[in-house]
C-alpha cells in the first residue's frame, strides 16, 4: 500500500501528530501553536477537554477508540474516533489550514499515523506532516523502559528535547545519545518551555517522500548499529554499489510481512543501477511507499542510505538481506 | 435522459455562512429546518411565508436536526455536545427555545425522533439516550454500546430502535412491556448508516469495510452481506413503494449509487444496478415519498434525479458548490438540498406519474 493519495499533496490538509509521555509539555506546546502568530488557522484535536487553556472553537475532544480493520492486522489498526471527528471537522475545511492531533501520553503513535494512510477519506483529504514527540529531559530516564516512551521516540520525525533548563549539559548529551540510538533520523530540537520555532514543527512535510530524508542532512555518515540494551533500536545501512529495485522490493515486502509489527519506521535513499534519479522510500509498520526522486547531483556522494527503526532488530540478518539486493 | 418534460423548472434558494450539514422537514411539510457547520439553524415557515434564524453562526457545528412526529418539537445536536430543543407554536410564531441540555459526550452527530411517538434517541458517545417529549426528561435507562455509536434508526412503526458502533449492531424496543434485553449482532466493522424499510421492516446497515448488511426481519435472524463496494457505504435510502418482494434500496459508496431490488428469497436474490454518473462522492440519497423517484446529492456539485429503471431523468446543478444533504418534503413534490458553501435550494419537482403508479396498498405506513 502506498502512502500517497491520488489527490495532490497541495490540495490536502496538513496534519501534525503530537506525542509525548505524561508531563512532557504537550499542552504547553499546543497553547503555543494556538497563540503563535504564524498566520495559520490551526484546528486541534485533544484527548481531554479543558487542558488547553485557549478558548477556541477549533479545539475538539476525541475519545481514543481503536478499530481493528482486518482481523487484528497491526497495520490496519486505526483510530476510529479520529475518522469520525475529522469527518465532521472537514465540513468546516475553509475555517482552518492545519490540523494538530494530540495523543495521550500512553498512546502508541502507530494507529494514529496509520489512520491517515489506511482510511479512504482521510487519505484523500489530509496529508501527514510530521510526528512531533516531546521528551521531558528531566524525567524521561525514569520512564525509559515504558513501551510507549520508546515507541514515541521511534516514530518521531521531530523530537523536542524539552525542559533543557532542568538538566545539565552532560545529562542532556547522554540522553541525546540514547535517543539517537533509537531514532537516528528525526530532527532534534532542544527547548526549555516547548519554545521551538514554529517552522520547525508545522509544515515539515516529513511524510512527503522528496522531503522525508532531508530533515537531518548527513544523518548517515557511517553505517552503524547502535549498541544499547533498549529493545527498540535502529540500524543504519550504507551501500556504495548500486542496488537492484526488484530484489530490494522483494526483500522489503518479505521483511514487512514477517517482521512488520516490530518494524516501526524505515526510510531510505536508494541508488539504483542504471538510474540517474534517486529512489526514495519509507515505511510505517507494513505500509510501504517508494518513488523516484530528483536526479543525483554531480557533487553528491552516490550511495544508498537506509535506516530501520524497530524492536528486537537482527542487525546481521538485516545487513545480509540488504547486501543481497546489490545489483 | 429523455426528451420528456423537465421535472424541475424553478427553484427557491438562500445562503447560510457555513456548509449545510443537514435539512429536515416537519411531518406536515409546513416547516423546513436547515443547519450548518457553523451552528446556524434556519427555520422556513411555509404557511406563514417567513423564515426565522433560530441560531446564528457561532463556529460550532450542528450535525443532526429533526421535528418530532407531532410537530411539537425541533431538536438539534452537534459539536457543542448539547441537546437543543425548541417548542413550536402556531405558524408564524417564533419557536420557544428550551434550555440546552448538556451531554458531555463529545461531538454529537446522530439523533432521531421516534416516528409516531415522542421519544428522541441521541447517540452520546458509547450510549444511546432517550429523551421523552411527553414528560420532557431523559428516560432513566439507556442503551450501552461497546464503542462510540455511529448511527441510529427507528423502524417506521416507531417500535424498534437500532444503533451501530464498530463491531456491533444493537436493537431495542424502548416501549415494550415487559422490557426486553436488546438484541445484539456482530458486524465485523463500523456501521456508518442505518435504515429500516417503510414496508416489510428490513434493516440495512452501510459499513466502513465497504459492505452492506441487510436483515430480513427488522434486525433479527441472519443478515445478507453484500461486499465489494468501491468505498465506505455512507448513505442509504429505501423506497416506500412495494417491490416484487421488498422495496428498492439505494446505496451510496464513493461516487457510485447502487440500486438494489430483491428478485427472490435466496442468498443471491438481491440484484444490484449501479447508477454511474456522479464524478465525486455521493453524500446523500432520498426517494421521493409515494414514488420510486430517487435523488442523489454529490460533492461534484450535482443532484441526480433517477427513475425506477435507473435512468437519469434530470441533473440539477449546485452553482459550483458540492451537495451535502437532501430532504424531500413529505408531499413528495418538493426537494430541498444543501451545499458545502452554505447555499440551500428548494425545487418543486413534477414527479412523473409512472413513478407513482405502484402506490402501495398501505402495508407498513399510512
Amino acid at each position: 500500500m502506498a502512502f500517497t493519495s491520488a489527490i495532490p499533496a497541495a490540495d490536502r490538509l496538513p496534519v501534525t501528530v503530537l506525542t509525548g509521555y505524561l508531563g512532557a509539555g504537550k499542552t504547553t506546546l499546543l497553547n503555543r501553536i494556538l497563540t503563535h502568530e504564524h498566520g495559520l488557522k490551526v484546528a486541534v484535536i485533544v484527548n481531554e477537554f479543558g487542558e488547553v487553556g485557549i478558548d477556541n472553537q477549533l479545539v475538539v475532544d476525541a475519545d481514543e477508540e481503536i478499530f481493528e480493520m482486518n482481523n487484528g492486522c497491526i497495520c490496519c489498526t486505526v483510530r476510529g474516533d479520529l475518522i469520525r471527528i475529522i469527518g465532521n471537522l472537514m465540513k468546516r475545511r475553509d475555517r482552518f489550514d492545519h490540523l494538530v492531533i494530540e495523543t495521550t501520553g500512553l498512546a502508541d503513535p502507530a494507529p494514529v499515523i496509520q489512520t491517515f494512510f489506511v482510511d479512504e477519506d482521510l487519505r484523500d483529504e489530509l496529508k501527514l506532516d510530521a510526528v512531533v514527540t516531546l521528551v521531558d529531559l528531566k524525567h524521561v530516564l525514569l520512564h525509559w523502559e515504558a513501551e510507549e516512551v520508546q515507541e514515541q521516540l521511534a516514530f518521531a520525525d521531530v523530537l523536542l528535547l524539552n525542559k533543557a533548563d532542568l538538566v545539565d549539559e552532560s545529562e542532556r548529551l547522554a540522553i541525546e545519545r540514547r535517543i539517537r540510538a533509537i531514532n537516528p533520523m528525526a530532527r532534534l530540537l532542544t527547548t526549555r518551555n516547548a519554545d521551538a520555532p514554529m517552522d520547525q514543527i508545522l509544515g515539515v512535510d516529513a511524510f512527503e517522500l522528496e522531503r522525508a530524508l532531508g530533515l537531518d542532512p548527513g544523518f548517515l555518515l557511517e553505517e552503524h548499529a547502535h549498541e544499547h540494551d533498549d529493545a527498540v533500536g535502529s540500524l543504519a545501512l550504507v551501500e556504495e554499489r548500486p542496488m537492484d529495485l526488484d530484489r530490494l522490493g522483494r526483500w522489503l515486502s518479505d521483511l514487512v510481512a514477517k517482521r512488520g509489527p516490530d518494524l516501526f519506521r524505515m526510510k531510505g535513499i536508494i541508488q539504483l543501477k542504471g538510474e540517474e534519479n534517486r529512489y526514495v522510500f519509507q515505511s510505517v509498520h507494513m505500509l510501504l511507499d517508494g518513488d523516484f526522486d530528483r536526479p543525483w547531483k554531480p557533487a553528491e556522494r552516490r550511495c544508498t542510505q537506509f535506516v530501520i527503526i524497530g524492536r528486537d532488530l537482527d542487525p546481521e540478518g538485516l545487513r545480509d538481506g540488504f547486501s543481497a539486493c546489490v545489483a | 435522459m429523455t426528451a420528456t418534460a423537465p421535472l424541475v423548472s424553478e427553484r427557491l434558494c438562500g445562503q447560510l455562512q457555513q456548509a449545510i450539514t443537514t435539512l429536515s422537514w416537519s411531518a406536515d411539510g409546513e416547516f423546513l429546518a436547515i443547519a450548518s457547520a457553523g451552528g446556524e439553524l434556519l427555520l422556513l415557515d411555509f404557511r406563514a411565508g417567513c423564515e426565522e434564524l433560530l441560531r446564528s453562526d457561532r463556529d460550532s457545528s450542528l450535525n443532526a436536526i429533526g421535528f418530532s412526529a407531532d410537530g411539537q418539537f425541533l431538536m438539534a445536536v452537534g459539536q457543542a455536545s448539547e441537546l437543543l430543543l425548541w417548542e413550536l407554536g402556531e405558524t408564524g410564531v417564533r419557536p420557544m427555545a428550551l434550555d440546552p441540555i448538556p451531554l458531555d459526550a463529545g461531538w454529537l452527530d446522530a439523533a432521531a425522533w421516534q416516528p409516531r411517538g415522542l421519544l428522541l434517541a441521541v447517540a452520546a458517545g458509547r450510549q444511546v439516550r432517550l429523551w421523552d417529549g411527553a414528560v420532557r426528561a431523559w428516560r432513566p435507562e439507556c442503551l450501552d454500546m461497546p464503542g462510540t455509536v455511529h448511527a441510529l434508526a427507528w423502524s417506521c412503526d416507531g417500535r424498534r430502535l437500532a444503533a451501530s458502533c464498530h463491531g456491533e449492531l444493537a436493537l431495542c424496543q424502548p416501549e415494550a412491556a415487559p422490557a426486553a434485553m436488546p438484541l445484539r449482532a456482530p458486524t465485523g466493522s463500523a456501521g456508518l448508516v442505518l435504515s429500516f424499510s417503510p414496508i416489510g421492516d428490513l434493516l440495512a446497515c452501510g459499513q466502513m469495510d465497504r459492505s452492506l448488511l441487510l436483515w430480513p426481519e427488522a434486525g433479527q435472524g441472519r443478515p445478507w452481506q453484500f461486499s465489494g463496494f468501491p468505498a465506505k457505504v455512507r448513505a442509504l435510502a429505501w423506497s416506500d413503494q412495494a417491490g416484487r418482494l421488498a422495496p428498492a434500496l439505494a446505496v451510496a459508496s464513493g461516487d457510485t449509487v447502487v440500486l438494489w431490488q430483491q428478485r427472490n428469497q435466496s442468498q443471491q436474490g438481491w440484484k444490484p444496478e449501479p447508477l454511474l454518473w456522479h464524478q465525486q462522492r455521493v453524500h446523500a440519497l432520498a426517494f421521493a415519498p409515494d414514488s420510486n423517484l430517487l435523488a442523489s446529492a454529490s460533492a461534484d456539485g450535482t443532484v441526480g434525479l433517477w427513475d425506477s429503471r435507473g435512468r437519469l431523468r434530470q441533473p440539477l446543478e449546485g452553482e459550483g458548490q458540492g451537495f451535502q444533504a437532501l430532504a424531500w418534503r413529505p408531499d413528495g413534490r418538493h426537494l430541498a438540498a444543501g451545499g458545502d458553501q452554505g447555499r440551500w435550494w428548494l425545487w418543486p419537482v413534477e414527479v412523473p406519474s409512472r413513478e407513482r403508479q405502484r402506490r402501495s396498498g398501505g402495508a407498513g405506513f399510512g
